[in-house]
């Protein structure tokens, strides 16, 4: 499934973006369209166009508009925000665009073979290899993590967090749709995809963090949101199945229906992710070294015990041959 | 999980029935979710038996949550109507049927259906192996059942109902849920016991809500 090279039927051509070509359609979303389209210096970029007439209410159309104009000086200052490169249209035209960087292929990464090219994004890695390994599921976290950390610093909210709304540019997980960023906290807000809302509704940088302990618990488990909190179906007990359970513990504090008993902050997310990290790397190491330790004490019984044989050997050899 | 679901029923469902009420005021959005997170799996499940697709047994969900919110004061008012059940069977049934309908004015039909007869409401196999009556309401306990488990979910710590699914939808033994999740044996037997007695609850008063009107 590629670029569809058609626009969709029924609905107006797109408009012409400046100094870029539309080469094909590679998502919808409930507010728009996003384009594969090349640059004038032959790059590839995604260009997502927001018609005022695809919203069933006009405050949608403005609340994008903004979302994207707060979200654009700051796109570029954080590895795990996707950039936003150009923004045009307006209001009184009906539309406005902006242009991103191009997600990698699902298959050839950043290598775009036009007419097959496909988005990858988290929720696509989910449907493809099921649960992820705890270490790639702690690596996303924390990009992701720190990446919300730095619009909260900035008095600005992603209020969407879904694994289809992380993409990968360059194998590097990104937080991606700026269309409901906004800097108005105003709790109890029900904005954002079903199942990743925090209960107390959307508008708290509190309601992110339980998003993302959403996206985690589905990348973890491999689990749809709604089955939370329930673990794996194939839960063994690997070392892996046993950093699942671990990894678990930070999921459910993220996602506790009382705010007060979550993560106070993406920082503080962030922070548990890094430690995990960092104990399960000491605990292997110290398991490793705890078996090298027992290796070494079994090898030097054995050479004791074979010296002792050939001492022994040797002295009943000299007292049997008289010497 | 549906087959451990189907087997817990008994246990779960008591038999008796309450009042139906709120579902008359349409202008309560709570209502409405209330409704739907209660029956949208029936209608869903129902609609898919009957040889739907997944996006066709969607539609059949939507179309009938409407057809109740359109007809729930005339039923309410006819005393002929039945059980809010046999009812509710009823026009999942005809929302069915309007989606096989739906399927002779694809072009391509009469090739894929071999210019066969399109079934009838009464005809629709919701069942092909027990009565249609029984098999609705298998799975109206079943659904039941379920629609109280996921409200539980939302009530209890993440850990309690963790070692309840464990133990007793997955039937791991204690001493195994204990070790893996670190907790002692205790601590399991106390979360399946809460949560167990809050599913009953629940079922109780789901039945209250919307069983009898």
């Amino acid at each position: 499934m590629g670029p569809n090279l058609t626009f969709p039927a029924g609905e107006d051509p797109p408009p012409p973006i400046p100094e870029h070509e539309l080469l094909g359609l590679i998502g919808t979303g409930s507010s728009g369209h996003v384009w594969l389209a090349k640059n004038a210096l032959g790059a590839f970029r995604a260009v997502k166009i927001v018609r005022e007439n695809s919203f069933n209410y006009g405050g949608a159309f403005d609340r994008e508009w903004q979302g994207v104009l707060k979200f654009e000086p700051i796109s570029r200052s954080h590895d795990g925000l996707v950039d936003i490169l150009q923004v045009g249209g307006s209001k009184e035209a009906g539309y406005f665009y902006y242009v991103m960087e191009l997600a990698d292929d699902i298959i050839s990464g950043q290598v775009v073979i036009q007419g097959r090219y496909l988005p990858r994004t988290l929720s696509r890695d989910i449907e493809r290899r099921g649960r992820l390994p705890i270490g790639e599921c702690v690596r996303t976290g924390a990009a992701i993590a720190s990446a919300l950390s730095f619009l909260h610093r900035h008095d600005l909210l992603h209020c969407d967090v879904k694994p289809s709304n992380i993409i990968f540019v360059n194998g590097f997980p990104k937080l991606a749709d700026a269309g409901l960023v906004s800097e108005v906290f105003k709790p109890g807000a029900r904005v954002g995809t079903e199942g990743f809302i925090a209960p107390e509704g959307s508008g708290t940088p509190e309601a992110d963090v339980y998003s993302l302990g959403k996206v985690l618990y589905e990348i973890s488990t491999g689990k749809d949101r709604n089955e939370y909190p329930e673990l794996p179906p194939d839960l063994g007990e690997t070392a892996e199945d046993r950093d699942v359970v671990q990894f678990n513990k930070i999921v459910l504090r993220s996602c506790r229906a009382n705010p007060r008993q979550r993560f106070r902050s993406a920082e503080d997310l962030l922070t548990a992710l890094v430690s995990f990290q960092f104990c399960q790397h000491q605990l292997r190491k110290a398991k490793a070294w705890r078996y090298s330790a027992r290796l070494l004490a079994w090898c030097g019984l054995v050479v004791a015990l074979v010296a002792s044989v050939l001492m022994v050997w040797r002295v009943v050899w000299l007292l049997t041959h008289g010497k | 999980m549906g087959s451990e679901i189907t087997s817990l029923t008994e246990d779960f469902i008591p038999t008796r029935y309450s009042l139906l009420s709120r579902l008359q005021n349409w202008g309560d959005e709570a209502s409405w979710k209330d409704f739907f997170d209660t029956y949208w799996r029936l209608i869903y499940s129902v609609a898919r038996r009957a040889g739907l697709t997944e996006t066709e047994a969607q539609e059949v969900v939507q179309e009938t949550v409407i057809s109740v919110a359109k007809s729930i004061h005339r039923f309410r008012r006819d005393p002929k109507s039945g059980s809010f059940k046999g009812w509710l069977r009823n026009l999942t049934r005809w929302r069915i049927a309007d989606q096989l309908r739906k399927r002779t004015r694809l072009p391509g039909y009469e090739d894929l259906t071999g210019g066969g007869r399109l079934p009838e409401p009464d005809e629709i196999p919701d069942t092909p192996d027990e009565s249609a009556g029984a098999r609705w309401e298998e799975e109206w306990q079943a659904n039941l059942l379920q629609a109280a488990i996921d409200r539980v979910r939302q009530q209890v710590k993440e850990e309690q109902f963790q070692m309840f699914d464990l133990q007793v939808l997955r039937e791991w033994p204690v001493e195994r849920i204990a070790e893996t999740l670190g907790v002692s044996a205790a601590r399991v037997y106390l979360a399946k016991h809460r949560v167990t007695s809050m599913i009953k609850k629940e079922v109780r008063t789901l039945q209250k809500k919307w069983d009898q009107i």
